[in-house]
């Protein structure tokens, strides 16, 4: 009984997610409650399901970005690297896009491409040519640069802490994947937007006018904040050799970064995007539901035979299968339902480690395909649309689709040498 | 000395509106930018621009301030560029920037009818964070303008005015 009420209220709230009928916040809250509520699970169990390490590092890493946010760090970054590409059009893409993944490794991609979104609009308006191809590379650049490590995307935060991989072992490994994507998807914008970038030799200076210094709000505030988010960096690092949790060095950065700005923590702690918090909340008591009633193992035992047990074939199935399931529903819920199912599958037998990898790449760079598929495309899509440039569904579609492709195909290839020979 | 008019909460917006006699300023929506500016310093008392359309219809309006911001972004797009803090920002700058004709710069319609009364016309301005407010007949052309500030200032004179009418009886 108690498996047909878990398998109906976590089926339920995954289509009231995907299908944006709700939000999507107040739909993983209910569901989780439902747990709790039917009796499937007690709240003793489904809020010590919740995991704060996740929690709170996702909070302290908003709180670090927010403040950055604040001082015009973001847009002083696009604008110095509007002026190293000049005004060559492909240059000025790669170079943005060089940026926005950069930023998105370490920082919350929908703070980074919002941020370089204004600067793209001005670059494309002044060079009289249309933005898309601009805000679609960021969208995709940004997604492959957060795949490279443990805080770059929400999927690698529920992984590593699910995994007790740590920080450099996410660096070690998805860095150098997120790299060969993205050096393929430089290669690919070029065949995508060869013909759309052209632009008249006297519009090329007027793009290196921008001055800026003038936009820094707050130098002294970012000069702070640069510090201490590099040792925060540091801090992840080596927090698997001194012992540390990532939520503690993440929290650690925001603490420091109020004491020595003397920021009012109210203003800073505005900075946390609380839905998004509150969503892995509910889905946390959401999953725990589904494992503590056995459908998990269930699908992994499933799963375990339609491989035969084969490293290679479960390994890159499940990266594929990641890549699909993310490009169609949000990448965040999928990789919270699919943790204790790898975690089931290691217990089985399976070597653990590369299915981790293969769930991370898979889960992040599937959110390339769509316009939906993750956080930073919808925002992107959103804010182009309300500014007079819209990118459609049916437009991102054969871009998003060919750079998942050939990253899925890349990280295949990746797997297969590190892991699977 | 001219006696105050009384002002209240139900006094119907068309009186006010003759009261300030602020006159509308209107510009075709597919006008130049360049040339609403000019326009609009012609007649600055109004700080709200009608857009109306080949009809005379009302079919949006431009405060001043926006219109002021289309030059900023175009000469010192920087300053603009440090305020963005969210995505209503971003696109709000997209506009800003690309801003050619009145259209591309105007927000959606603010108006109220003759027979409305001011409490009405502070509501809607105050929910619409506008200055300004047009006055438009059973067809949706302009008629009238009431400006924020000048219907404030006319209203708390007119309390003023009854306030020492009452200490004062005899005077």
């Amino acid at each position: 009984m108690d498996v047909a009420v878990a398998a109906t209220i976590f089926v339920t709230t995954y289509a009231l997610i995907a299908t944006d009928r709700i939000d999507k916040t107040v739909a993983a809250l209910l569901g989780g409650l439902a747990m709790i509520v039917l009796r499937v699970i007690d709240q003793e169990t489904a809020f010590h399901a919740i995991d704060f390490n996740v929690i709170f590092l996702l909070a302290g890493m908003m709180a670090l970005a927010g403040t950055l946010r604040r001082t015009g760090f973001f847009q002083w970054v696009a604008i110095r690297s509007v002026k190293v590409a000049g005004g060559d059009p492909f240059r000025l893409i790669v170079v943005l896009s060089v940026v926005a993944a950069g930023l998105s490794a370490f920082l919350d991609n929908v703070t980074t491409v919002v941020l370089i979104a204004p600067v793209t609009l001005y670059i494309a308006m002044t060079l009289r040519v249309s933005p898309f191809p601009f805000l679609v590379s960021e969208i995709l650049a940004s997604n492959i640069g957060g795949t490279a490590t443990l805080i770059g995307d929400p999927p690698n935060i529920l992984i590593g802490s699910a995994s007790g991989l740590d920080f450099a072992a996410f660096l070690g490994t998805m860095a150098p994947a997120a790299l060969l994507v993205f050096v393929a998807f430089v290669v690919t914008v070029r065949f995508f937007f060869r013909g759309a970038l052209e632009v008249h030799a006297e519009v090329r200076d007027a793009v290196l006018a921008l001055d800026e210094r003038e936009v820094l709000t707050d130098p002294r505030l970012l000069r702070i904040s640069l510090v201490v988010i590099g040792l925060t960096i540091v801090g992840f690092l080596v927090h698997g050799v001194l012992g540390y949790e990532p939520a503690t060095i993440a929290l650690l950065g925001a603490a420091a970064l109020m004491l020595v700005t003397r920021s009012d923590p109210a203003e800073v702690l505005r900075e946390i995007e609380w839905p998004t918090v509150f969503f892995f909340v509910g889905l946390f008591m959401l999953v725990e539901g589904v494992v503590e009633v056995g459908i998990i193992n269930a699908i992994a035992a499933g799963l375990f035979d339609l491989t035969a047990g084969d490293q290679s074939i479960t390994t890159i199935g499940l990266l594929w299968l990641s890549g699909v399931a993310s490009a169609i529903v949000d990448n965040i819920p999928y990789t919270a339902a699919m943790i204790p199912v790898v975690r089931e599958l290691g217990a089985q037998g399976l070597a653990v480690e590369p299915l981790w990898w293969s769930l991370a790449l898979g889960a992040c760079l599937g959110g390339n395909a769509t316009i939906i598929g993750a956080s930073a495309n919808v925002v992107v899509a959103n804010l182009a649309g309300r500014a007079g440039h819209p990118i459609t569904f049916r437009g991102f579609l054969p871009y998003g689709l060919v750079v998942v492709v050939e990253s899925l195909v890349i990280s295949s290839a990746y797997l297969w040498v590190r892991f699977l020979r | 000395m001219t006696e105050p008019v009384r002002l209240a909460r139900h006094t119907p917006v068309a009186e006010a509106a003759d009261l300030l006699e602020i006159g509308p300023l209107v510009a075709r929506s597919d006008e130049d930018l360049l040339v609403a500016m000019r326009r609009s310093s012609a007649q600055p008392a109004t700080r709200l621009i009608g857009v109306v359309d080949e009809a005379g219809r009302l079919v949006g309006v431009l405060p001043i301030l926006r219109l002021a911001e289309a030059v900023v972004a175009r000469v010192v797009p920087e300053s603009l560029l440090a305020d963005i803090s969210g995505v209503a920002d971003v696109a709000r700058f997209g506009h800003a920037v690309e801003a050619r004709t009145v259209a591309d710069a105007m927000l959606e319609p603010a108006s109220i009818r003759p027979d409305a009364t001011i409490g009405e016309a502070f509501r809607a301005m105050h929910q619409r964070r506008l200055s300004g407010l047009y006055v438009v007949d059973p067809d949706g052309r302009p008629i009238g303008y009431l400006d924020l500030i000048e219907l404030a200032i006319a209203y708390l004179d007119a309390i003023e005015a009854e306030q020492r009418a009452t200490d004062n009886p005899a005077s």
